[in-house]
Formats: structure tokens, sequence, C-alpha cells
């Protein structure tokens, strides 16, 4: 009796190295950008060379071209933006960041900025970039 | 003669679902994420650096030259627009004042944010401490 053996298999491509480059990538992505500017809409920050360094959390304010606005990614109005943070300072005095597009008209932005003063926030700043788009 | 079995092999456990989840989370943050380099310029006055200044300066805020925003972004001084130059010179001409020398801006709504931050940028190149930015109010 004549007993074949069973033809090899032939072995796996390992795919630990790609595991390996992804989670590289994925660590790379994750210590290079910031999660806490993203507005519905596209926002170019303007280009300011005398800003300080923006520390991560506090709320963000997003202001578009076209003088849409949104509350930490969430797109409502203005009132409703002045009413949340007016809420959020009664408890505490969160650092507001205001996110405009350097396109945007200042009759959009100088306002929102009045009245988040006028809410007593202590601490409000304007988003700068100093990387050209 | 006892034959024994051998024990089957034990299956490693499969990585392609952890690649599959990695992958995924890789292209969430670089959806997600924002790679720009960016930094603040305080927007708010706070009461008690307000205070301290004016305590410092009395009488400053009625020696504060007014510089006009103009929709087109060019900064005007009484009735004329200035140039980069004569803008820096009279800057730094406030600047040189120390305490006393405070710049009020009075920007068109038209105008927009890129040139209220350049001459905020320009401002801090000069030395100037205090620059404040007027706001209109609606009227009824």
């Amino acid at each position: 009796m004549k007993l074949s053996r069973p033809p090899a298999r032939e072995p796996m491509e390992t795919i630990v190295a790609m595991i390996d480059v992804v989670f590289f990538l994925l660590v790379f992505f994750m210590l290079i950008g910031r999660m806490d500017a993203n507005a519905p809409f596209e926002v170019v920050p303007p280009l300011g060379l005398s800003g300080i360094e923006l520390p991560g959390g506090g709320v963000m304010v997003a202001v578009g071209a076209d003088g849409q606005t949104a509350l930490n990614g969430v797109e409502m109005g203005e009132d409703a933006i002045v009413a949340a943070l007016a809420a959020m300072a009664a408890e505490r005095d969160p650092p507001v960041r205001v996110n405009a597009h350097h396109a945007a008209a200042l009759g959009h932005v100088l306002p929102l900025l009045g009245r988040l003063e006028d809410l007593g926030l202590g601490d409000v700043a304007l988003v700068v970039t100093q990387t050209p788009p | 003669m006892e034959l024994t079995r051998r024990p089957p092999a034990r299956s490693l456990i499969s990585l392609v679902p952890l690649v599959d989840v990695l992958l995924i989370m890789l292209v969430f943050f670089m959806v997600t994420s924002t790679y720009l380099d960016l930094d603040m310029i305080p927007a708010v006055e706070r009461a008690e650096e307000e205070a301290a200044e004016a305590a410092a300066a009395p009488g400053a805020a009625s020696g504060a030259l007014l510089i006009r925003l103009a929709p087109d972004g060019r900064a005007w001084l009484r009735g004329r627009p200035l140039s980069e130059a004569e803008l820096r010179a009279v800057l730094a001409e406030r600047a040189a004042a120390g305490p006393a020398g405070e710049v009020s801006v009075l920007a068109s709504p038209r105008a927009e944010v890129q040139a209220l931050v350049a001459l905020m940028d320009l401002a801090a190149d000069t030395g100037l401490a205090r620059l404040r930015v007027l706001r209109t109010e609606a009227g009824p």
C-alpha cells in the first residue's frame, strides 16, 4: 500500500509586520493631531504669529466663513451657543476657544466675543495658527 | 500496542480582527483630527488685570489712539489710510509711551478676521502692551 503525504500547506503570510506598521501609524496620528478643533464646516484659522500655545481641552466655538456657528462640533445658532455657555458658566468658568475662519466677517465674530465676555467668562481666546493653509 | 492520537494542534488566535480594528481606528483618527499647529490670542481681559492696569496708569484710556479697520483690511488713522510701514511707526510710537500708550481698534463689521489678527501681530511685534478692540452696539 502506498501512502501519500498530504501536500504541505503554504505558510500564511505573516500579518504581524502589518499590525506593527498600522499600530505605529495609529500612534503617530494620535500624537500629532488634535480632535478638539472640529467643526461641521470648513474652518481655516487666521495666520497669526503672536499667539501663545493653545492648551488642550475647553469649549470650542467655531465660526465659519459665512457666519455659521458651532459649539464643540455641533452646528447651532449663536443664541443657542450663548445659552449653553451661560449654563456652563453658572457652574464653572470653562475656557472658551473661538475658532473663526480667517475670512469670516468681524461682524459675526466680535459680537459673539462680546456676548461671551458679558457672560462673565474669564478665559476666552481667539484661535490662530502659524502654519499657512 | 496502544496507539494514542496526537492531541490536535492548538489554533492560534486569529489576528485578522485586530488588524481590522486598528485600521478602522487609524482611518478615524486620520479623518477627524486637525493637524494645524494651533495657537491662541486671549480675547477677554480678566477683571483683575483690568483693575491692576487702571491703577497703574490712571487716565491712560483718555489718551487712547483710535485706528479704524476698513472692510478691505486697511488701517485708517485720522481720516487717511496707513501703509504697513506707517502703521508700524504709529504703533511703535505708542508702544514707547508705555502703559499709557493704549491703542483702540474700531473694526468694520465687514472686515475679515485675518485683518484684525494681522493688526494684532503688528502691535505685538512693536511691543505694544495694550490693544483694545471696540465693538459697536446695534441700535434699537
